[in-house]
């Protein structure tokens, strides 16, 4: 608790501590194109490694012109993990990725319903909610090498990304993810 | 330093979870009354379904209590408290001390007055527990008539309902209220439930209520008597009205209890290092701006946590909760958000209906969403009630919502955020910032 370390992209890339950022502004749709890439490549992908439960794990919703890429934004804490009744979706403690063991998961929308960024999908068919894995044990997640303009991005950078992400949910969720730092335990402790 | 908590379940978990976070050595004593390790207690209507099974209904990995160097005290029923002397009292006499208590202890079924009911009978019963679920998959086998009665439309109800008639059962609700899952939903989306229960085998009858269970010989029920006159046969009586906070135990302790266990902001009850969380508690509602009740999933996880943390030392506050529920009933999904039937004639409510497929319901008070209903569509409510908690202002997004493009909102308000530091991204070290610990968390 009182070892603070610092962000070290190279230290994170190694121990495979990493996170898809998004930059919506990038994003243009694949326009005239008939599929988005990252969506396409999401999909084959997600065929090959979980089967039955397949399908795309990013969507693009698009609003005058705008395109914003949604995909699961990893929350500390993460509200989805709280409210899943059979326990199926966790933190995985190596990686600190939210990941899903999606034999447990039986469809109640409980993750559906809470998750602030839109990033969980319901799967009608196959009953199952179905999130992005930040595909950890791959090199680059299959939807960053399929983006040509880079409005996806795999980073290592930790504390920014978590900073930026606060930032963000501050923003828009206020108390719901407010989060203490490490230096008030020290405080406490004396 | 000695953790105890009672209760093993949502709440107790997240808390042990917690505590884990920052105390890697504190020893952690679990006690529950039943003689299982930790499972979804809300699955057990999946479970007579066979959406989960034996080996799937477990909350936690197998090995959960070993990782976390739990003490496990399954099976045993706290008999009382000793607040004075630190001490934890089981139902065989034998003491467990502490110096952090944590009561998760969630709630127990409540039986309204009922003649002839008899939750020892193998054919009547409450619905919260795995037993009462393995309880009614032996009853529907030997039930002659294959009919059920369920009291109560609630969400434990309707769960109940759902289960029996996996298994076989003709089911008949009874609900007291004008409609199934009266209290969160509104007349335009009961009846759309109700339809849909109807036409899978499940009949429902409200505005009434049982008043007598006629007994057969042996003790078992033949038929209900309702108030409106009405009998009805039954081969198995459920009884799911509610459930109310688990506290009886806490009677002489000096623990304030008003209904459910009074907490502060840190989760600490009245007595100084005793903590509590879950169904148990009386919470901080955000929408109605009270105290109150709310026995949901997601609250009981977010409580045990706070509670843990400050438990193990570091100071958090929890900034309190709202009542959401998630809910299939063959094939159509049901969100519920905060305040769905308002009685306050300010607030102003927007509707949206696409035949008996899809309906939304949104509740404004003044520029503020605070409450919605989401039937068939549920895509982004995440969205809807992380504003809602939030409290932000978005009347101008009524349409949006009604339509379904909840992602307007976050496109119009998050992408001007996302683009703000772009440049900036791939910056070096940042000396000041401590390195959050996301791992060893769950």
């Amino acid at each position: 608790m009182d070892k603070f370390k610092l962000t070290n992209l190279k230290a994170d890339l190694k121990k495979g501590r990493t996170e898809i950022m998004l930059y919506p502004s990038k994003c243009d749709g694949c326009e005239g194109e008939e599929f988005h890439a990252c969506i396409k490549a999401c999909e084959e992908h997600m065929k090959e490694k979980y089967g039955k439960y397949s399908g795309a794990r990013v969507s693009i919703k698009k609003k005058n012109g705008k395109f914003f890429p949604v995909i699961c934004h990893n929350c500390d804490e993460a509200p989805c993990v709280d409210a899943c009744m059979p326990g199926a979706r966790y933190k995985d403690a190596e990686t600190g990725w939210t990941l899903t063991n999606y034999k447990k998961c039986v469809g109640c929308w409980m993750c559906v319903m809470v998750c602030p960024f839109g990033a969980i999908e319901r799967v009608e068919g196959s009953h199952f909610a179905s999130k992005c894995d930040g595909c950890i044990d791959e090199d680059v997640p299959k939807c960053v090498s399929a983006c040509k303009r880079n409005a996806l991005l795999r980073t290592g950078i930790k504390n920014y990304s978590y900073e930026r992400r606060l930032m963000v949910a501050k923003k828009m969720y206020g108390p719901y993810v407010k989060m203490h730092y490490a230096g008030i335990i020290k405080d406490k402790r004396g | 330093m000695k953790y105890v908590i009672i209760g093993n379940s949502y709440a107790g978990l997240s808390c042990v979870d917690a505590i884990r976070r920052f105390d890697k050595t504190g020893e952690i004593t679990i006690i529950s009354d039943e003689p299982y390790k930790a499972y979804a207690r809300p699955l057990i209507s999946y479970y007579l379904e066979g959406k989960t099974t034996d080996e799937t209904i477990w909350y936690k990995d197998d090995n959960y209590y070993e990782k976390n160097d739990a003490r496990t005290m399954f099976g045993k029923t706290v008999s009382s408290v000793d607040t004075a002397s630190k001490n934890v009292v089981l139902d065989d006499g034998s003491i467990v001390k502490y110096d952090k208590l944590f009561i998760g202890t969630g709630g127990v079924p409540f039986v309204p007055p009922l003649e002839g009911f008899n939750p020892a009978s193998p054919m009547m019963g409450t619905f919260t527990k795995l037993n009462d679920a393995k309880k009614m998959e032996a009853a529907s086998k030997v039930a002659k008539n294959k009919e059920a009665i369920v009291i109560g439309g609630g969400l434990i109800g309707l769960k109940a309902s759902e289960g029996l008639r996996a298994l076989g059962m003709h089911v008949t609700i009874v609900e007291l209220l004008p409609r199934v899952l009266g209290l969160a939903l509104d007349e335009i989306s009961g009846q759309i439930t109700a339809k849909r229960l109807n036409k899978n085998g499940i009949d429902t009858v409200t505005n009434d209520t049982v008043i007598k269970i006629n007994l057969d010989g042996t003790g078992n029920p033949e038929s209900v008597t309702l108030k409106s006159g009405r009998e009805l046969i039954a081969d198995i009586v459920v009884v799911g009205v509610g459930v109310r906070p688990n506290v009886a135990f806490l009677e002489g302790s000096g623990i304030k209890v008003d209904r459910g266990i009074i907490v502060d902001k840190t989760m600490m009850t009245s007595v100084e290092d005793i903590y509590a969380g879950g169904d148990v508690v009386v919470t901080y509602d955000v929408i109605n701006k009270r105290p109150n009740i709310i026995a949901i999933v997601p609250l009981a996880c977010e409580q045990g946590r706070i509670a843990g943390a400050n438990m193990a030392g570091v100071y958090r506050e929890y900034p309190g909760g709202m009542g959401l529920n998630s809910v299939e009933i063959y094939g159509l999904p049901i969100i519920t958000i905060g305040l769905t039937n308002p009685n306050d004639p300010s607030q102003s409510v927007f509707t949206y209906q696409e035949g008996e497929t899809i309906y939304r319901k949104l509740v404004y008070s003044g520029e503020i969403l605070v409450g919605a209903i989401l039937l068939g569509n549920i895509d982004g409510a995440g969205i809807l009630s992380a504003i809602i908690r939030q409290g932000a202002k978005c009347l101008s997004y009524k349409d949006e919502f009604l339509k379904g493009n909840i992602f307007s909102f976050v496109i119009d308000n998050e992408f001007e955020i996302y683009n703000i530091n772009e440049g900036y991204a791939i910056r070096g070290d940042f000396k000041d910032l401590p390195e959050f610990s996301r791992t060893n968390w769950r």
